[in-house]
């Protein structure tokens, strides 16, 4: 792949140990994260709670030191400040100073950019319109709700046009509403020629915007690629909700067909992959069983997530085992 | 440079406003007005240079107020930037460490200032009202107290470069009361016989902020001349020792993880 965008973000085997405290042992939190972002993408940095995705963005954005490795943005190391001209940032769980107004803040934080006076005004009001916080602009942002302070993270992430946004769950505190109107902010960054770097567990919104992803669990990459053909790996399953299996049947079952049989009340639900449906339902229904539904689906992403994070477990334990041995 | 100044510039102001919209200055008024009373009840009371006594403990409020002010509000205002993690956004634009924290320390200079400002007027106020003399004398005390507390915001930052905000209040304080005795260490220390006690005190007084220069309070309260030279020794002292905290505030703070 040759003809590849060039690369916006480049990570390079980081590493960060966190020192709870004096003479605590340090606790490693990032195990050596790789990846690259490219020019004009929705990248997505997903992972499960703890996993690493906010320090990793810590690390980019300069808060933080690595322990040990590189990571660049725009071909700058990021312990530099030149190119933080050309990047917005939304923090996890934003928050402002509580005395200004929705206004004041972003004027505020234009000038730190160096947004000429004579456009500083025209400026903020096209991001307050931009995340319909028009009729709040003039409220201090102590009146503000969650939704409203995500979306004031979003306007000064955004208030000096940078080539590249870094957004930490960008959809966490809002409505059905407010994430669509995130994504559709999210997809015209794009639509401009930007690039998006984001971190979130909200599968769906992956599933929906991102072009690709990296999967991180327990401060290590699992995956990095396009996000589809990362879902076409076993694209298509069926969910099965069944009644009255016997339950010896229902390990021998699980076993032949590799899946997880999941005991819901009365009823019992697996997901079966697409050309082993017809062999499952004989062999259930000649067990007895009645067959409740039968759901063609495409495997979610949720559930190679959870794949992810089991096998991701697996191996670190494995590492474990072997760290003891050599030690 | 100027660059620089175009982003200190937002994080000062704002630092003020924020030190505003949050009834400090009220708290400060009502000071000043709880001085009056006291200074009108005290001269109706004493029948000996009443007026002086009413001067003598309006400086030194003024000077025990705006210093506990300085080192109370300060630390706040910095540590809240860290905690409440409103630095993340603010160091994400082209801004750097060293710009914040000048920056910061500016805006509450430019507070405790306005502060004194608002105190000497109310100074003013009551020796008018007493009929107690006022000269050029009390403009300098209150020109160096000025200048002393930019050498306490700078402690203040400094410490709350890299500590807890409970221990830089208890080290910002006990450098200022260190601050005030150097001068009376170093003299003792040289009284010693042993030679390294005689070290440690000067090396202590050169290391801690002589804060007696900057306090002329008797001499203008007795009307006693206060040299132009000594005003200007004390000034130039000040941004030095400014200078030297500042230095040392950004190079540690430059290092330090945000976490
Ligand atoms: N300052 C710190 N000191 C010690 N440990 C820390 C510190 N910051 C983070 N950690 C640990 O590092 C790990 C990763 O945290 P991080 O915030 O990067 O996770 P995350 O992937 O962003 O999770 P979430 O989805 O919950 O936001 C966690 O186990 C956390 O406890
Ligand atoms: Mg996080």
């Amino acid at each position: 792949m040759t003809d590849s965008p060039p690369e916006i973000v480049r990570v390079d085997d980081l590493v960060k140990d966190f020192r709870p405290g004096l003479g605590l042992r340090s606790k490693r939190v990032l195990h050596g994260v790789s990846f690259a972002v490219r020019e004009g993408e929705i990248f997505g940095f997903v992972g499960p709670n703890g996993a690493g995705k906010t320090t990793t963005l810590k690390v980019l954005m300069g808060l933080i030191r690595p322990t040990s490795g590189r990571a660049s943005i725009l071909g700058c190391d990021v312990g530099e400040a030149g190119f933080r001209q050309h990047i917005g940032f939304l923090p996890e769980n934003p928050y402002f100073y509580p005395f200004l107004t929705g206004r004041e803040i972003l004027r505020f934080y234009a000038r730190l950019c160096g947004v000429e006076s004579s456009l500083l005004a025209e400026r903020v009001n096209d991001l307050l319109a931009l995340v319909r916080l028009e009729h709040a602009s003039d409220a201090r942002l102590s009146t503000y709700s969650k939704g409203m302070l995500q979306r004031v993270g979003i306007a000064q992430a955004l208030i000096h046009d940078p080539e590249v946004a870094f957004l930490d769950e960008p959809m966490s505190g809002l409505d059905p509403i407010g994430r669509k109107d995130i994504r559709d902010i999210i997809l015209r960054l794009k639509a401009a020629g930007k690039t998006v770097f984001m971190n979130t567990h909200i599968l769906s919104d992956v599933e929906m915007i991102c072009d690709r992803v990296a999967i991180i669990v327990n401060g290590r990459i699992r995956y990095e690629g396009p996000i589809r053909e990362f879902l076409r790996e076993d694209e298509l399953r069926s969910d099965i909700v069944l009644a009255r299996l016997p339950s010896e049947t229902s390990t021998e079952l699980g076993e032949r067909f590799s899946a997880t049989l999941q005991t819901v009340g009365e009823t019992i639900e697996v997901q079966v992959r697409e050309g082993q449906v017809q062999g499952f339902l004989e062999a259930a229904l000649g067990a007895g069983a009645e067959i409740l539904s039968v759901t063609p689906n495409r495997v979610s992403l949720e559930h190679i997530f959870l794949e992810a994070v089991e096998e991701g477990e697996r191996a670190d334990a494995r590492a474990d085992r072997g760290g003891e041995g050599t030690s | 440079m100027t660059r620089s100044l175009q982003r200190i510039w937002p994080i000062a102001t704002n630092t003020v406003r924020e030190a505003i919209r949050h009834r400090l200055l009220y708290t400060l008024l009502f000071f000043a007005v709880t001085m009056i009373g006291v200074a009108v009840l005290i001269a109706s009371l004493s029948y000996v240079e009443g007026e002086r006594i009413i001067q003598d403990i309006g400086l030194a409020s003024i000077r025990l107020f705006s210093v506990g002010i300085a080192i109370f509000v300060g630390i706040g205002l910095i540590h809240g930037e860290v905690d409440r993690r409103t630095i993340y956004t603010i160091l994400a634009k082209p801004v750097t460490r060293a710009e914040f924290l000048l920056g910061k320390f500016v805006g509450l200079l430019l507070t405790v200032w306005l502060q004194l400002l608002l105190m000497g007027l109310a100074f003013v106020g009551v020796s008018l009202l007493v009929g107690a003399p006022l000269d050029l004398g009390y403009a300098a005390a209150l020109f160096l107290v000025g200048i002393e507390l930019m050498v306490i915001v700078a402690v203040a930052t400094l410490f709350s470069s890299f500590s807890t905000p409970m221990l830089s209040a208890f080290f910002t304080l006990g450098i200022y009361a260190l601050g005030h005795l150097s001068r009376n260490l170093y003299f003792l220390g040289q009284e010693a016989d042993v030679e390294n006690v005689r070290r440690a005190a000067t090396f202590l007084y050169r290391v801690l902020p002589d804060l007696e220069t900057f306090n002329v309070s008797i001499q203008a309260v007795h009307g006693l001349p206060i040299p132009a030279t000594e005003v200007g020794w004390a000034v130039l002292y000040g941004l030095a020792y400014t200078t030297a905290l500042l230095s040392l505030a950004i190079y540690i703070f430059h290092r330090r993880d945000l976490e």
